[in-house]
């Protein structure tokens, strides 16, 4: 089967001649959830964020359903069917959850904006309770809802994430990652970067484990997570199961 | 005690707010402070003169409409005059803001502000001398209205078309998909783009209205004060002072700083003194600054 996304040796970084990312491949299948792992500043934000086109790409490229798209804007790819979920402020907090949704859904000139947003409201009843309430005043867990049926919205082929589960609690980020599963079986490709290594590889179908910005590693999700040496070097647990 | 000064500075504080909802949007969207928006206003105002004298050449007088001292040429004039303004910024914002800002230094733009106010404002003297300029030199009778307070026809007018700019300009801000998407660029630019907003889009549409509204307000002034090439300039600081006051990006906060701006500056004149006029705007800017930074509707981002 051909990758949906496909990364073949990108280059990025936000400074010209200093690279973060360093020749990094990856693919992610259709209906797949690809976890991308490791170390702190191994390039992992970056990465996801040069996919995005929010970090600028010197070499390489991103081929998204058999289309070139390593030059496409940021704001372009969206409609390509590619959909972002920075890690931090991924909400617009002075806005109502309903206006985060209308202005995500209405900006292709979409007509039936009211029908996504209840669709939406659909997936994440919880958002549907809080639709009049400002973003800011979410809790984590809620944002990261709201970020995601924000991304969602546009019906894309391919959601990326970075790091869901930062500052939550174990309980939220329970939810978060059931809700992941969930968008999966609705035929949703999802890549996700993570630091929470035991959430991720449960529910992923691939993992990859970067290091210095490409990856070090490449396997089924629990493969990794079994092997003692990748374990202990980058994941941050011992094959014993002693965090 | 005459309470003429209150009206006094609800009109000349509609003046500021209508001119600071373009500072306040081009300071949270572009993210710089540009001091040539009062010369925006200036070159608004021109153009209407210039306008004006045409149409009225065409109509044979001003059509004064009731105890106006307008009519449509006037109007038609001002809505000439916000579409050339727009079209001024947008080719300014081409030719120089958009090369500097590209550089992601914002001080480098803030100072071409100040070259771009400077060559605008010394362009308009050559063009059109620095001796004052009127719409109309047909004079007003000023109609009481109760507790000493007088209101001529133009101010009513004029009063109403700030309230419908600013009513419409809320509006479109809240309502519309364009104006949710100034909103959400100016809170996260980031998110925005990825959010599949237009940043080029939402960069003109913020030069149109900013501009559009200057207009407006210069030919505000034009028509209750004076035309001069320094009239833009003179409402700088209160503009400024209202954008921070009213707290950034907020527009009902713009305009409502406009009018306690304009009521204070009245209300110094009454009672302190006509040359202290100028130092209000300045004194409730400092004060905000140091007080409350983020003004009176600003939110500190979570």
């Amino acid at each position: 089967m051909s990758a949906l996304l496909s990364v073949e040796r990108l280059e990025a970084g936000y400074e010209p001649g200093l690279s973060i990312v360093r020749g990094a491949s990856i693919h992610a299948d259709k209906g797949e959830i690809v976890v991308i792992l490791g170390p702190n500043g191994a390039g992992k934000s970056s990465l996801i964020k040069a996919i995005a086109g929010l970090v600028p790409v010197s070499g390489g490229r991103v081929v998204l359903a058999g289309e070139d798209i390593t030059a496409v804007p940021a704001h372009l790819k969206i409609r390509k069917g590619l959909a972002f979920v920075p890690q931090t402020e991924n909400v617009f907090t002075l806005m109502s959850v309903e206006e985060n949704l209308r202005v995500a859904a209405g900006v292709f000139g979409d007509r039936q904006v009211a029908a996504h947003i209840e669709e939406m409201f659909a997936l994440f009843p919880d958002l549907a309770r809080q639709r009049r309430l400002m973003a800011g005043s979410l809790s984590g867990g809620q944002r990261q809802m709201l970020a995601c049926a924000r991304a969602l919205i546009v019906k894309p082929g391919v959601l990326m994430l970075d790091e869901p589960s930062a500052g939550l609690s174990p309980k939220f980020v329970e939810q978060v990652f059931a809700r992941l599963v969930e968008i999966r079986a609705s035929g949703v490709t999802i890549v996700l970067v993570e630091q929470n290594a035991r959430a991720a590889l449960a529910i992923g179908d691939r993992a990859y484990v970067l290091v210095e910005g490409r990856e070090a590693h490449e396997g089924p999700a629990r493969s990794l997570w079994d092997d003692p040496l990748i374990a202990e070097l980058y994941l941050g647990h011992r094959k014993e199961g002693a965090a | 005690m005459s309470l003429q000064f209150l009206l006094d500075g609800l009109i000349s504080g509609a003046m500021i707010g209508l001119g600071a909802i373009g500072v306040t949007l081009t300071y949270s969207i572009l993210r710089f402070s540009n001091f040539a928006h009062g010369d925006l206003m200036a070159w608004g105002a021109y153009a209407a003169l210039v306008a004006v004298g045409a149409l009225g050449a065409i109509a044979g007088g001003p059509m004064a409409i009731g105890a106006l001292s307008f009519g449509l040429p006037l109007i038609l004039s001002t809505l000439f005059a916000m579409v050339f303004t727009a079209g001024l910024a947008l080719l300014l914002d081409w030719l120089l803001f958009a090369r500097l800002r590209a550089r992601g230094q914002a001080i480098i733009v803030v100072m071409a502000s100040f070259g771009a106010s400077m060559a605008l404002r010394n362009l308009l003297e050559f063009l059109f001398s620095s001796s004052p300029a009127y719409y109309s030199r047909a004079l007003q009778v000023a109609q009481p209205i109760g507790s000493g307070i007088r209101i001529t026809p133009d101010q009513v007018a004029l009063l109403v078309m700030t309230a419908a700019l600013v009513t419409g300009m809320h509006l479109f801000l809240t309502r519309s998909q364009r104006g949710r998407e100034m909103r959400a660029y100016s809170q996260n630019p980031a998110l925005a783009r990825v959010t599949g907003i237009d940043v080029a889009r939402v960069v003109r549409a913020t030069w149109v209205i900013g501009a559009a509204l200057a207009a407006a307000a210069g030919v505000m002034v034009g028509t209750l004060v004076q035309i001069r090439p320094l009239m833009g300039l003179d409402l700088l600081l209160p503009m400024f002072a209202a954008a921070i006051l009213g707290g950034i990006g907020s527009v009902p906060g713009a305009v409502l700083a406009g009018l306690i701006i304009g009521l204070s500056e009245a209300a110094a004149v009454m009672f302190v003194g006509a040359e202290w006029r100028a130092a209000v705007a300045f004194v409730i800017l400092m004060s905000v600054l140091l007080v409350k930074p983020t003004g009176l509707f600003g939110v500190t981002e979570r």
